[in-house]
Formats: C-alpha cells, sequence, structure tokens
C-alpha cells in the first residue's frame, strides 16, 4: 500500500481575507513526482506556503508529513519544515555565509551534532547536486543554476519525506533549468517525492509527469496531452 | 568600442601567449572583485557595529555620571546631616552610674556617629570663652546643666527617627530634657528629599531615553538581517535557535559598549578626584563599584532585551509581510 505523504480535501487557500483557491482535494503518494502547474497569479505559491506553514489552513482538511494542517501549532512549524526541503525561486541561501556553512547551518539548526557526521552528509548531498568542488564558494560567487542546486542540496539534507520545490527554474535560463530539473529528475528516482509549482510548460513536455493544474481558484489533475 | 575588441581580436588570434595573459588578468580582476565586495560587506558590517558601541557607551557614560551624582548628592546631604547634633540635658540629681550607663548606652545605639559627655563646667568654661566675661562671677553659682552632645549618622537624621529617639530618652527620671534644631532638620529633610527626586527623575529620564537610543539602533542592525531571519526560519530553524547568536553578537557589542562607558567614568573620577580631593570621590568604594557593575548589567540587560524584542518582531511575521 503506498504511503500517503500529502493530503487535502476541501481546503482552502486565504491570502489574509482573500480566497485563492477552494475545495482543494490533492493526494500525493510517497515517491512520485508532481507538477502544479498555472499561470502566474493563480495561486501555486499560496498553496506551497500554505503547505509549509507560511499560511495558516482555516478551512478544509489537510495533512502533510505526518501534519496535521488545520491544527498547525506555530512551535510545530520548524519540526514540520525539517521533514520537508522547500526551494524557492529565488534561492533564499544565506549570504553571508559560503556554501559549506549554509548547509552547517540548517545541520546545527536541526539538532545534527557529530562533526564527522555532519560533514559526510554535507559532501553527500553537494555530490547529489554535483557542487562537491564549490563548498567554499559564497552564494554571490555562484551562477543562478549552481545556486539553485546548492539549494535543492540543502533542501536534501535532513532526508525530507517530501520536497516542495516553488517555481525552482523560474529565474534561470532554459539551458541551466533542464540541468536543474536533471538533478530533481536523479534525485526522485532516488526515491524522494517532489511537488514542484512551475509555469514552463516545455520542462512538462520534456519530462511528463503526474500534473496538477491551478485555475479559477481550483486545483485538478490534468493528462498530458491536454496540458 | 567595437575598433578596441576587434584589435583585441586579432591580437588574441595573432599570438596565444597575450591571449593568456589576457585571460589571466580577466581572472585576477574577477577575484579581486569578489574579495573586494567581501571587504565591502565586511566594512559594512562594521560600521554598523561601530554605530550600535558608541551609541551604548555613550548613553551608558551619561548615565554613570548621572549615577556618580546621585552618589555623591547624599554623601553631601549625609556629611551636613552628621553636623547636627542632639544634646541630652540631664538632671543634677542624676547619679554618677545612671549617667556612665547612659554614656555608655548611647555610644553604643545604633543611631549615634559619636557621643560626647560636657560636664557643666566644661559647659560654663565654653560658655564664658564664647561671650568674652565669667558669668559664674556675677551669678555666684554655674546655672548649666550636665549634657551628651549626640552626633547621629545621616539615615536617622529625619523628623519621625528623631522624635522617636527623644521620647525614648526623655523618659528617663534623670533625663531633664533633649534639644535639638527641630526646623533646621525640617528644612534639610525637605531640600533634600526635592533634590533626590528631581535626581530620580532626571535619572529614569535618562534611563528611558538609553533604552530607546540603544533599542534603535538594534532594532536597525536587526532589519538588515530580517530577510535572513526568514530564510533561517524556512529550512526548520527554531525562534530559539536564531535569536541566539543575534542576542549573543549583540550582547557582545553592549559588554564592549560599557567598559567604554567604565572607561570614561574611571578617567572623569581620576580627574575629579585630582582636581577637587576635598570631595574624597573615590571613598566609598563599595559603592563606585556597585556603580559600575550597575552599568556593565545595564549594558548587558538593555541589549539582550532589545535583541530579543527586534528579532522576535521578525520571527513572527509572515514572510509576505516583510515587504508591507
Ligand atoms: N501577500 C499577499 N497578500 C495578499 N494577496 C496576495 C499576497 N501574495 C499573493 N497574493 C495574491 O494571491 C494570488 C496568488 O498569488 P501567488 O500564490 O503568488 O500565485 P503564483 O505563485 O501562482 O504566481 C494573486 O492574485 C496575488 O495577488
Ligand atoms: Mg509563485
Amino acid at each position: 500500500m503506498p504511503e500517503t505523504v500529502l493530503s487535502l480535501k476541501n481546503a482552502s487557500v486565504f491570502q489574509r481575507e482573500n480566497l485563492i483557491l477552494s475545495d482543494v482535494n490533492v493526494t500525493v503518494e510517497k515517491g512520485e513526482f508532481v507538477y502544479l502547474i498555472g499561470k502566474t497569479g493563480t495561486g501555486k505559491s499560496s498553496f506551497m506556503k500554505t503547505l509549509y506553514g507560511d499560511l495558516p489552513l482555516t478551512k478544509g482538511e489537510g495533512n502533510i508529513v505526518g501534519y496535521d494542517l488545520p491544527t498547525l501549532k506555530e512551535n510545530d512549524i520548524p519540526f514540520l519544515r525539517r521533514k520537508l526541503g522547500v526551494v524557492f525561486q529565488d534561492f533564499k541561501l544565506l549570504n553571508d555565509r559560503t556554501v559549506k556553512n549554509n548547509l552547517l547551518f540548517v545541520l546545527n539548526a536541526t539538532g545534527w551534532k557529530d562533526k564527522a557526521a555532519m560533514d559526510t552528509r554535507i559532501d553527500a548531498v553537494l555530490d547529489k547536486v554535483a557542487m562537491k568542488t564549490k563548498s567554499f564558494k559564497y552564494p554571490y560567487q555562484l551562477s543562478g543554476g549552481e545556486q539553485q542546486r546548492v539549494a535543492i542540496a540543502r533542501a536534501l539534507l535532513n532526508d525530507p519525506e517530501l520536497i516542495l520545490a516553488d517555481e525552482p527554474t523560474g529565474n534561470l535560463d532554459p539551458q541551466t533549468s533542464v540541468e536543474v530539473m536533471e538533478v530533481l529528475q536523479e534525485i526522485n528516482k532516488n526515491g524522494n517525492t517532489i511537488l514542484m509549482a512551475t509555469h514552463d510548460y516545455a520542462l512538462l513536455l520534456k519530462y511528463p509527469s503526474k500534473t496538477l493544474k491551478c485555475d479559477e481558484n481550483q486545483i485538478f489533475e490534468v493528462v498530458q496531452k491536454t496540458v | 568600442m567595437e575598433v578596441i575588441y576587434n584589435n583585441f581580436e586579432r591580437l588574441i588570434v595573432s599570438t596565444s601567449q597575450i591571449q593568456k595573459s589576457l585571460y589571466f588578468c580577466a581572472g585576477n580582476q574577477l577575484q579581486s572583485m569578489a574579495s573586494s565586495f567581501e571587504k565591502y560587506q565586511k566594512r559594512r558590517l562594521i560600521s554598523s557595529y561601530f554605530s550600535v558601541v558608541i551609541s551604548i557607551s555613550l548613553v551608558l557614560f551619561l548615565l554613570g555620571l548621572l549615577g556618580l551624582l546621585v552618589l555623591n548628592t547624599k554623601k553631601v546631604a549625609d556629611h551636613f546631616k552628621e553636623k547636627i547634633a542632639l544634646t541630652v540635658y540631664l538632671k543634677d540629681t542624676a547619679k554618677e552610674v545612671e549617667i556612665t550607663q547612659l554614656k555608655q548606652s548611647l555610644a553604643l545605639a545604633e543611631y549615634t556617629k559619636t557621643a560626647e559627655y560636657i560636664s557643666k563646667e566644661q559647659a560654663a568654661e565654653e560658655h564664658s570663652a564664647t561671650i568674652g566675661e565669667n558669668f559664674m562671677e556675677f551669678l555666684g553659682y554655674n546655672p548649666l546643666q550636665n549634657s551628651i552632645d549626640v552626633y547621629l549618622l545621616a539615615d536617622y537624621v529625619s523628623p519621625e527617627k528623631l522624635e522617636e529617639i527623644t521620647t525614648e530618652l526623655i523618659s528617663k527620671n534623670f533625663v531633664d530634657e533633649v534639644v535639638y534644631d527641630k526646623p533646621l532638620i525640617a528644612l534639610l529633610n525637605d531640600n533634600v528629599k526635592k533634590i533626590s527626586l528631581w535626581v530620580l527623575i532626571i535619572s529614569s529620564l535618562f534611563t528611558f531615553i538609553a533604552v530607546l537610543l540603544i533599542n534603535s539602533s538594534i532594532r536597525l542592525s536587526v532589519y538588515a538581517k530580517r530577510f535572513t531571519i526568514k530564510t533561517m526560519q524556512m529550512v526548520g530553524a527554531t525562534k530559539r535557535f536564531i535569536r541566539r547568536p543575534f542576542i549573543w553578537k549583540s550582547v557582545k557589542l553592549g559588554m564592549l559598549g560599557a567598559v567604554l562607558a567604565m572607561i570614561g567614568m574611571a578617567l572623569v573620577l581620576y580627574y575629579l578626584n585630582k582636581t577637587f580631593p576635598q570631595l574624597q570621590l573615590l571613598q566609598d568604594k563599595v559603592m563606585i563599584g556597585a556603580l559600575f557593575a550597575f552599568i556593565f548589567l545595564m549594558g548587558l540587560f538593555i541589549t539582550w532585551l532589545s535583541t530579543y524584542f527586534a528579532t522576535q518582531r521578525f520571527l513572527n511575521l509572515r514572510t509576505d509581510e516583510l515587504y508591507y
């Protein structure tokens, strides 16, 4: 029986008091690669934010990696995020420290103590995104594609049950997008579950997978051909 | 531009050596750009720390000076208070033993600074000396009484305390009268109260301004890091974990500021003491030590508290709210 990492029932997504999405019914099973597509402003980011606790779920049911979203407490949010890996369009690396220290920060923040184990882990995730040789660089010394790969490595640190990627290729040129996409595909093959928001339909065609569409305040599953 | 570029191209095509050196130059430039950016960042950081440290040390320094003033108002007031004597007149019928006993108990009383027995003969001598003639000659007897002059400790020189002491003494049957300058003591206490009140008001106002000033410069430096704080939250760091380094950094700045303020205070004390040795500014080492400790703790406390609230403010915001 497949394990469900994300399930929403009749959920609504709000930005303040504005209803952005309503009647959302979504399930994501372990190991899946799911796209969330839709034009800009249709609510993809708001949906993602609700999933990682940056927006409250006030209407409907929702469970993500074992956390009940409607009853999620402020104090639980950091622990929910440790079971998720979040990747952003604008990378969100800490610019005041090197790649390695960016990753070390996450490990320290999430309770790792053993220095040797931390180093091993950092090497392992940087290896997965082919950034091992640049761990001493500052984020601003890296290209966009490289920064995004570091961000993906960061998301992988704590073996997340679900990776949420909000337009991870949105700031990248088509060729670099494909590079980053290859990394995500590779990670997915190794067993990680990924939910990726994008408006880049070219990627969808190149790497077909289960697709959800955001449109007119609704989220519904679409079959590739009708995209 | 085009022409220059073309020239470069021709050169590169013609000699591979120049090509190599060109690459070398470009690489160098890139590297120096990165490091100058780092330097710029570091400079910016240092200058923002600098303003925090300066405002902390200035404000604490002024607060410390005010503290010195408070300490010394009390000292000056105490100096005057301890000059006031309470005179206990004894009946002529008082027995030798009773007088000795009273002398002893007065000397040991908690409110006494010094107590001095003055016999009627001594008193007459002094009195004659002041008026310039021997009044006993034409009176034929000594009308004065034996007495004890009690100089009180400053803390007991208040109308209420003196009243208490008087009633206690007068209840002894060999004590004739207890006399002190009532109006003077009332006036003295009144003035000391007034001055203390004003010093207190000014001190609290000053402390308030100190907190505001330090708070705003710390908030500014935390504000500069608001996106970093948000990013840290996104990767699963708890509020406590994020706050800790911010607080540690500010507390270090606070300590540095406090130390600078204390150095300033020490210099001021040194020069004042050298210029006005009669004030005996350095006499009360414990109080001065306490004042220095207070200034240091204020430095810690204010920075700790402001950083706590400044970081908490951003920790409690949702990501979007950073832009509002
Ligand atoms: N912070 C905000 N406050 C109010 N409305 C917002 C906020 N952020 C986004 N919205 C609104 O929510 C809708 C969905 O935005 P968003 O989730 O960013 O869409 P997408 O990620 O698909 O481009 C938009 O109509 C936008 O105007
Ligand atoms: Mg978006």
